[in-house]
């Protein structure tokens, strides 16, 4: 199933996962459950190879993420490298022990935007979900972010928990001054995944939330960017993952696993290179991993004769495997997949359970990273 | 909000411009975004450097490429950048 016919088009993304290490909990992290096993840590002439590699085939969007990229002490270093090759170099973080002489310092390297995290529009809600004590900090540190001069993205992760709020965020969001705003519902990958049941919203939560967001982004027009990210369990067809495996999108993890998405790793038996081992080149190219789910070669009905196969490309392979268990399937938010009550029977099972019995959050951190098994 | 003929054009804060050798096109940076650009749009986005009016765009383009009547392409493309925060005016 390896090999594609023509040449596949450069990568255009580095998502480079500088740490897995990060001071909050968030019970939604996309990384993968055992992270706290994984302890290799790519070094600052590692970062600046792949840098180069990436940037010379043909990468210019460059995000700095984690974990929490500010944990490195090499990142001021990484971004002036990096603005050096031509980047446009964003920052993804929490805000945690961000201060204004690491935001000016990171300005006179070239960082060209920071996006910055809340976890709700309330104090007390904020630093639940985030496990530690951040509201007012984070709300400081946007607030210095737009003094220095950057574009601030204020992306808030949405869940049964805090779609209520959705009104109180945006009006945070224009408080601040945030020039985009990304209302992200979760996507149930790795943390998210083991806490889904506690973090489904209702159709009616997600009916109510949207109707604001539609609204704020009219009312906002030409002053602040509102981007809803569309539930997709709610969707009748998937989202267009990655714009396609292995067409745009290139995540260095980071003890240096080089994933065609962010969630790949835990793919089993799925043999992701490392670039301790292999050139971007080799990988991005030749790479069976990378080759996996080019084209339409690797597909199964229903979606090898759909007429929308080019548009979403099957969905995500990564949903597919965590609730069909084979990746090759279609990914079934689609109401076509046979499989698809997998999706509808999590709807239901999730609005069964209140978020007082028995099952709290698992919150994301080293102790509850090693007592779980490495698969979901 | 509306393509005003009397007020300069510029590319908004945070946005950049960029020639890249490995596709051999302008791209529109932003904000963990991309837009790969045609030949026309890059032509014009680059002469939205706060000192071009409409007016002036047109003329240097008409100049350019020897020809006439590109006022109705430039303003249905500027209007859709503007729309999109791609641009903005000052006076």
């Amino acid at each position: 199933m390896a090999g594609s016919i023509k040449a596949p088009s450069p990568p255009r993304w580095l998502l480079a996962e500088l740490t897995y290490a990060c001071p909050l909990q968030c019970p939604y992290c996309s990384n993968p459950l055992d992270y706290a096993n994984i302890k290799d840590e790519l070094s600052t002439n590692d970062w600046k190879r792949v840098l180069k590699q990436s940037r010379d085939m043909g990468a210019v969007q460059l995000g700095f993420s984690g974990g929490e990229p500010l944990v490195r002490k090499d990142l001021v270093e990484l971004v002036d490298y990096s603005h050096g090759l031509g980047y446009y170099t964003n920052l993804i973080t929490s805000g945690y022990n961000m201060d204004k002489e690491k935001i000016i310092a990171l300005k006179n390297a070239g960082l060209d935007h920071i996006q910055i995290s809340l976890q709700a529009s309330s104090k007390e809600l904020n630093d639940f979900i985030a496990g530690a004590e951040s509201f007012e900090h984070k709300k400081h540190v946007a607030k210095l972010i737009k003094k220095n001069g950057y574009p601030m993205v204020l992306c808030v992760v949405l869940h049964r928990q805090n779609i209520h709020q959705m009104k109180e965020i945006l009006e945070m969001a224009i408080e601040l001054g945030a020039d985009f705003v990304e209302l992200a519902n979760t996507q149930y990958y790795g943390w998210a995944q083991h806490n889904r049941d506690q973090l489904l919203p209702t159709h009616e939560q997600l009916q109510t939330a949207e109707a604001i967001a539609n609204q704020y982004q009219a009312s906002q027009k030409g002053k602040m960017k509102i981007y809803y990210v569309v539930p997709d369990y709610f969707e009748g067809r998937p989202k267009a993952c990655m714009n396609g495996w292995g067409t745009t999108f290139l995540t260095i993890a980071p003890d240096g696993l080089a994933l065609p998405c962010h969630s790949a790793r835990q793919l089993p038996n799925f043999d992701c290179p490392n670039v301790n081992e292999h050139s971007i080149s080799d990988i991005w190219n030749d790479s069976t991993a990378f080759n996996y789910f080019r084209g339409d070669r690797w597909m199964k009905e229903p979606c090898r004769s759909c007429p929308e196969k080019d548009k979403d490309f099957g969905g995500c392979h990564c949903q597919a495997f965590l609730l069909t268990g084979d990746a090759s399937n279609a990914d079934p938010v689609c109401d076509l997949s046979p499989l698809h009550h997998t999706v509808t029977d999590a709807i239901e099972q999730a609005g069964q359970v209140s978020q007082t019995v028995e099952q709290p959050l698992l919150f994301r951190n080293p102790k509850n990273s090693k007592q779980l098994k490495k698969s979901p | 909000m509306s393509l005003q003929t009397d007020q300069a054009i510029k590319l908004s804060s945070g946005y950049r411009l960029q020639w890249e050798d490995a596709q051999q096109m302008f791209v529109l940076l932003y904000p963990e975004g991309l837009i790969e650009l045609n030949q026309s749009s890059a032509e014009i986005l680059q002469l939205c450097d706060a000192q071009h009016k409409l007016a002036d765009i047109v003329q240097t383009l008409e100049t350019k490429f020897s020809t006439t009547g590109l006022k109705n392409d430039i303003v249905s493309f500027l209007t859709i950048a503007l729309d999109n925060g791609w641009i903005n005016q000052s006076a």
